[in-house]
């Protein structure tokens, strides 16, 4: 195929003035017509905000301020990106593009400087067309219709399109197990290494055996993967996940430590490794990794100050209150007009002056904490929530904490790591019967009105049923077993009842709202496979 | 006694550091080069060839030794997938193509559309382009690139109509090549690279080789990479 750039939107992102007149000219030489150009990267993502384009040649290393995978993730993170853009990120060597291997982002080609205008041309072409082959499959799943996303792609498996076989069986079996149906997935990967040891088939299977819940038999083909391909970094990741589940907590330390040695610019996994740093109470790597995610930070999507305040709690560990407090003033200074940072630095302060026995100090930091969650409080993240109870708690004011405690217990009792962590913070104070029979007392109330909900299903009384989820939810806002309910209700009586829009609104409003919660993301896609059935009359022919 | 620990740096990493930072120059030369034949009115054919060649020989040289440097320091895999023969083909002749369009030489390829065969795209690309930048510099007028299936493997061929590899060369085996004569600048890194990346191919218990020989249908060299 010949590609025609006069009709493309180009934007062309490089710092090197020289390198970027280049690349321009070898642009018009190809015909382009339409290019906006930019040497740093926030002029990149103020082009990508203001127009559409379709494809983005974007430098990685572009001096100071953001690089071009702050850029990218930048872009994704905010759907910047028309579904078929391509982004094609440029970078120095080969071995450069395998250590960018973010855990989120991924641009979908890379190109290796130098290259000429042929060179250009035919990597254009390749992945132009090659976006342009999966556009349906990934529009659809982009919406969340795997249904259609899985049939568009089984009838592009059943036409015979040899260059593109192995990245439709990847997308296939990703599509399966992204719906739970595993056996499809696993027959996928078996029947590839069938014909090729290839290592992304190899993986696929670690990842259902991590599904399935066979952590050591994951950790087995994780670790067999990364022994043959060292720079595998996806396969560290997901060999952390195993170990984590299996308990193996040193373990997926030393896996995230050396993943994060070779490709120490992926924030979220420095991230990830200060948490399991946290976690193994290894202080050392626990503020090494906080002071990277706060470095990379500056210039990213991901800044955020849950990473300055992991920082300030290591050095409140080790009783460096000074350091603590230099963070905290930091942390003020880099996030203004944010509760939730304001939260976290009334929090630390708090601390940090109690440790120092600075009592109209505390007490000033404690005012301000309370009147911020006072005014927040709803809005907030939990585990943020569970620490201010920790901090009522320090302060004696036993009243305010258990009124938080009650709070979270009841919107998240269906969460057992967080109701764990919930009991582990009463037992720090002797206080653990407290959590035991508050979390007891939740779960047999929600069980009640559960089974109450059940009850007026079944006899049909389906607004009844509605209801009694919605009054339940104004007590326990984010209640995973409420949100699934009523999605399910709502499902049911379109099912019954017949659509009409503002039933399908309300529906679609509800899965979100379980996807928000944090609900298993199977569990979602049941539903919207559900919702996407009955709404959507299966069209016998897909002709493309 | 020479102080062994003057060096407070670990060399081969200073090395490839260096090499990284030659590269981002290099481009940056090659950048020029090119605006500056742009904006020549009548630019000399000649040495515009020349300068092509040469700093694509550059390029291509630190390249190779960054990842024999990464291969060498285990922080260095394939990225193997399947991959259209003629995708592979497509790179090489666009890689080079300014310079092709400068000299009188032909570089010509055939294979079939339903070849495909399992490698690391990049590698085997800088490879080819590797060997028929030599073929360039030896052959009279042209360079066949082809490829066909043998039992378990695919073999690329690069044969040219110069005057063919010397008797020694041959007879002393690829595997000698790692000799490196400084007297005449032959460093051999072409062939250690070429040879090095065919060996990371592997599959099941073949693993990919090279062949050299004059038995080119066009009468000079004959060069064969094998892949599993």
């Amino acid at each position: 195929m010949t590609l025609n750039l006069e009709l493309k939107k180009i934007l062309l992102v490089e710092d090197n003035p020289t390198m970027r007149k280049a690349i321009m000219e070898m642009l018009y030489m190809l015909h382009a017509q339409h290019i906006v150009e930019t040497n740093n990267g926030i002029g990149a993502v103020a082009a990508l905000t203001q127009d559409q384009f379709d494809i983005v040649l974007c430098d990685y290393n572009l001096g100071p301020g953001k690089n071009g995978q702050q850029v990218l993730e930048e872009a994704r993170f905010n759907k910047l990106l028309p579904v078929g853009a391509v982004f094609i990120m440029v970078t120095a060597e080969q071995n450069q593009s395998m250590v960018l291997g973010a855990m989120d982002s991924r641009p979908d080609e890379y190109l290796i400087k130098p290259f000429n205008s042929q060179q250009l041309l035919n990597r254009l072409e390749r992945s132009c067309a090659r976006k342009h082959f999966f556009e349906d499959i990934a529009r659809a799943a982009d919406q969340g219709d795997l249904s259609s996303a899985i049939h568009y792609c089984e009838q592009r498996l059943g036409q015979d399109h040899k260059n593109m076989r192995m990245p439709l069986l990847k997308m296939r079996a990703e599509l399966a197990i992204d719906t739970g149906d595993y056996a499809t997935a696993r027959q996928i990967y078996l029947d590839v290494l069938e014909q090729r040891d290839l290592p992304w088939a190899r993986q696929g299977l670690g990842i259902i055996a991590f599904l399935e819940k066979n952590h050591e038999q994951a950790i087995d083909v994780f670790q067999q993967v990364l022994n043959q391909n060292p720079m595998m970094l996806e396969t560290y990741d997901w060999l952390a996940k195993a170990q984590e589940a299996a308990g193996e907590n040193l373990e997926a330390l030393d896996t995230t430590h050396s993943a994060v040695d070779l490709s120490p610019q992926a924030i979220l996994r420095q991230k990830k490794l200060a948490l399991l740093a946290d976690k193994t109470e290894n202080t050392a790597i626990a503020e090494k990794a906080y002071k990277a995610a706060i470095k990379l930070g500056r210039h990213s999507i991901h800044k955020s100050s849950s990473d300055y305040s992991g920082l300030a709690k290591v050095y409140l560990k080790t009783n460096a209150t000074a350091e603590a407090l230099r963070v905290v003033e930091e942390l003020h200074q880099q996030f203004t007009d944010d509760p939730e940072a304001e939260l976290r630095a009334a929090a630390l302060a708090t601390e940090a002056y109690q440790k120092m026995g600075d009592a109209a100090l505390t007490r000033q930091a404690y005012e301000k904490m309370l009147e911020l969650n006072r005014q927040f409080g709803n809005r907030i993240a939990k585990e943020l929530r569970l620490e201010i109870a920790t901090v009522c708690r320090l302060n004696e004011d036993h009243q305010a904490s258990d009124r938080i405690l009650d709070e979270l217990v009841k919107s998240y009792v269906d969460d057992p790591e967080f109701m764990s962590d919930i009991k582990k913070m009463c037992a720090t104070f002797n206080n653990s019967d407290y959590a035991k029979k508050l979390i007891q007392r939740t779960r047999q109330e929600v069980i009640e009105i559960h089974n109450q909900g059940v009850r007026l299903f079944k006899e049909g009384k389906l607004n009844d049923a509605l209801a009694l989820f919605e009054q339940a939810l104004a007590k326990m806002p984010d209640n995973k077993t409420m949100l699934l309910n009523m999605a399910k209700v709502m499902i049911y009586d379109i099912k019954a009842n017949g659509s009409t829009r503002e039933k399908i609104l309300r529906t679609e409003a509800a899965i979100k709202k379980t996807r928000q919660s944090g609900i298993a993301h199977d569990k979602i896609t049941e539903l919207q496979m559900a919702l996407a059935k009955i709404t959507r009359p299966q069209s016998t022919s897909h002709q493309s | 006694m020479p102080d062994a620990h003057l060096l407070t740096v670990n060399f081969p990493a200073l090395l490839a550091s260096s090499i990284h930072d030659m590269k981002n120059s290099l481009a940056t030369v090659r950048a020029l080069i090119a605006q500056l034949k742009g904006t020549c009115p009548e630019p000399p054919a000649r040495e515009f060839e020349q300068l092509e060649f040469e700093a694509n020989r550059m390029n291509n040289s630190l390249m190779q030794l960054l990842i024999l440097y990464k291969i060498d320091s285990f922080s260095f895999n394939l990225s193997i997938d399947e991959h259209a023969v003629t995708d592979v083909f497509n790179e090489v002749i666009a890689q080079q193509s300014s310079l092709l369009s400068l000299s009188n030489i032909e570089l010509t390829s055939d294979c079939s559309e339903d070849l495909f065969c399992y490698c690391d795209m990049t590698l085997i690309v800088n490879a080819l382009s590797t060997l028929v930048n030599n073929a360039q510099r030896y052959c009279r007028r042209q360079i066949l690139l082809t490829a066909s299936r043998d039992n378990d493997y695919m073999v690329f061929c690069i044969e040219d109509d110069g005057p063919g590899y010397p008797e020694s060369f041959i007879s002393s085996d690829a595997k000698q090549t790692t000799q490196i004569d400084l007297a005449t600048g032959s460093t051999g890194l072409g062939l250690i690279f070429v040879a090095t990346i065919a060996k990371m191919h592997a599959n099941g218990d073949n693993r990919g080789l090279i062949k050299i020989d004059n038995d080119s249908r066009l009468g000079g060299a004959r060069f064969r990479l094998y892949l599993p």
